[in-house]
């Protein structure tokens, strides 16, 4: 058995993905300006109303991502036609992981820079830009773990628990770093102050997501035959 | 602001590219200059127009206000058109790219040298004219603080190309989830009942904000603005291919001319002495959103019919207008903070304003747009 991806053939798999995702990028932007609006309207009511929406729109492209391209193509059988096809386990493990990482990658971080420029760009004070990041960061750690369990486990219900259960955790986790006087007291400033907890949960987050993606492509690549 | 070609090919199933509408386009940006120049004279800006002069005269503002609610909607129905034009033409990628070549990387790069200029400009006017307007005043007291506050991102005069950015992506999400076609079987066989009816759909976003309307300078998207503009651009798109389905309007052009000045006089007898904002009363942006739906269909409609044919000297006004419109705004500051401390009757300063403006826009253009790698962004 070869080691050596099939480059062209990934890269056609991913163009797949993408090319079925459009539809929802599509409403996500549609969402994503909607909630730009209504924090430009520099309300109280429009700001949590719009922050609110950014963050639907964060856990909606993880999940729908995650879940358009494994969960429903599994349902479909659609592995069964791939075999089909000259790839390989390691060719089809990339060319998913690459396509999802794309597909959430860019509303990801187009959220993620929308959400600095609200920060930056308003009375709000600059220093909640580490509050935020570390939001999000939670988020790319709970879709890392729910893409990793989607990708090894076929159990339906066990992929949603894990895509539900981790995506909820954003709400403990916010009330937990408001507690963090560390992290809490320097977002009330104009000033932009990494403190060591804030960095710690940011690597952690980080190092966690590594983690998860590296074991799901070594498992899974490494196999010699897609059963 | 497209470099298509200017015709389609014999059999090719487009409809070619307007010389009235980009005709108009340069009319547009021509009293887009008077415009800025003439606010300096305004009574209403006087309290924050950065170049506002003591010698002002109670009629500007009759005068800037008409063409203002008319020249903007124009240049996004325009925009409109040509997007539809260009995704016909290329496709959805040509369109994106297009846009990325010709409006987000100007956009980019003009944004930091415009807001640049401008302050620097201020900076000098604050701290060296005599006699500073409201506005310079207000920045002398920001200058002297010992920790001044940070001032909010905005996109000053280049809004309107952040706009079109956004409506560009609103016109990708509307094709990628097929409103459009909704939005065909839905609506009137013909355009002319739809383009009748537009003030009402202009009505809320005159409601939302300030009378007369400011430049939504925010990064972020104004919902006023996105309501008012948005019809527009939508129109424009509509329109491609169909000009003739304005034909019936025809007929209703002298009337319909008169009707936006009586409108727009009522508009004026409406208004306190001077804006009201920040919202506006719903009468008035009624009046406003009249005004502006049907002025814009009546230049619309005069320009097909009378900017029918090549006209040279509006063709190089027409070549120019994207340069001009970048760079006319730092130029007309430059001037008119200079004429603060001049003792002149302000027509004078006006057309000598508007006339060096334009002198430094075309002759610039000329050595640094026309043959060089410029003109393929600017040209």
């Amino acid at each position: 058995m070869s080691f050596a991806p099939n480059l062209p053939l990934i890269r056609l798999l991913v163009v797949k993905d993408w090319q079925l995702f459009q539809k929802q990028l599509a409403a996500y932007v549609l969402a994503g300006i909607i909630a730009l609006a209504l924090l430009g309207l520099a309300k109280p009511w429009a700001f949590h109303l719009g922050a609110t929406l950014l963050l639907v729109v964060l856990v909606a492209a993880a999940c729908f991502a995650i879940s358009t391209s494994l969960l429903v193509e599994r349902k479909e059988q659609t592995l069964a036609f791939v075999m089909s096809l000259p790839v390989t386990p390691l060719d089809f493990t990339l060319a998913k992981l690459a396509g999802n990482l794309l597909t959430f990658g860019v509303p990801y971080l187009v959220l993620l820079g929308g959400t600095a420029m609200v920060i930056l760009g308003t009375p709000i004070p600059d220093g909640f830009v580490v509050f935020a990041v570390l939001v999000f960061g939670h988020v790319l750690l709970a879709y890392g773990l729910s893409l990793a369990v989607a990708m090894r486990v076929e159990s339906e219900g066990w992929n949603t628990f894990v895509m539900i259960a981790s995506m909820v955790l954003v709400n403990p986790f916010i009330m937990v770093i408001g507690q963090i006087d560390a992290i809490a007291g320097p977002a009330r400033t104009d000033a932009i102050t990494w403190s060591a907890p804030a960095l710690a949960i940011l690597a952690a987050q980080i190092l966690l997501f590594a983690l998860a993606i590296a074991w799901t492509a070594w498992s899974l690549g490494r196999r010699p035959a897609f059963y | 602001m497209s470099d298509a070609p200017r015709g389609a090919p014999a059999g090719a199933p487009m409809g070619p590219r307007v010389p009235a509408l980009d005709q108009l386009r340069a009319l547009a940006m021509g009293v887009g200059v008077l415009f800025h120049a003439a606010l300096a004279y305004s009574p209403w800006l006087f309290p924050y127009w950065p170049t506002a002069s003591d010698a002002n005269w109670a009629g500007i503002d009759a005068l800037v206000w008409l063409p203002h609610l008319v020249r903007m909607p124009l240049f996004f129905l325009v925009s409109g058109y040509l997007a539809a034009l260009l995704l016909e033409r290329r496709g959805m990628g040509g369109l994106m790219r297009q846009r990325v070549r010709r409006i987000l990387v100007p956009f980019l790069v003009a944004w930091p040298l415009v807001h640049l200029s401008v302050s620097a400009l201020t900076g000098w006017a604050a701290t060296e004219v005599a006699a500073p307007s409201p506005f310079l005043l207000a920045v002398r007291e920001y200058l002297a603080m010992p920790d001044p506050p940070d001032l909010p991102l905005s996109t000053g005069h280049l809004w309107f190309l952040w706009y079109l950015l956004i409506f560009t992506v609103l016109l990708w999400v509307s094709r990628t989830l097929e409103f459009d076609a909704a939005l065909a079987r839905l609506g009137p066989r013909s355009l002319a009942p739809s383009a009748i009816g537009l003030p009402i759909l202009l009505w809320p976003g005159f409601m939302l904000t300030a009378a007369p309307h400011p430049a939504p300078e925010s990064l972020f998207p104004q919902v006023w603005a996105l309501l008012v503009y948005g019809p527009f651009f939508a129109l424009g798109v509509a329109l491609h291919g169909r000009l003739d389905a304005l034909a019936p309007l025809r007929r209703w052009l002298w009337p319909g001319a008169i009707a936006c000045l009586a409108l727009y006089l009522a508009f004026l007898r409406q208004l306190p002495p001077g804006p009201v904002g920040p919202t506006t009363p719903w009468a008035i942006a009624a009046l406003e959103a009249m005004v502006a739906g049907w002025g814009t269909l009546v230049c619309l409609v005069a320009g097909l019919r009378w900017l029918d044919r090549p006209r040279p000297w509006l063709d190089r006004l027409a070549g120019s207008a994207y340069w001009t419109y970048l760079l006319h705004l730092p130029v007309v500051f430059a001037i008119q903070y200079l004429l603060l401390d001049v003792a002149w009757p302000w027509p004078v300063e006006f057309v000598l304003t508007v006339v060096a403006t334009f002198a430094i826009c075309l002759a610039t253009h000329a050595l640094l747009v026309k043959r060089t790698r410029l003109k393929r962004y600017v040209g």
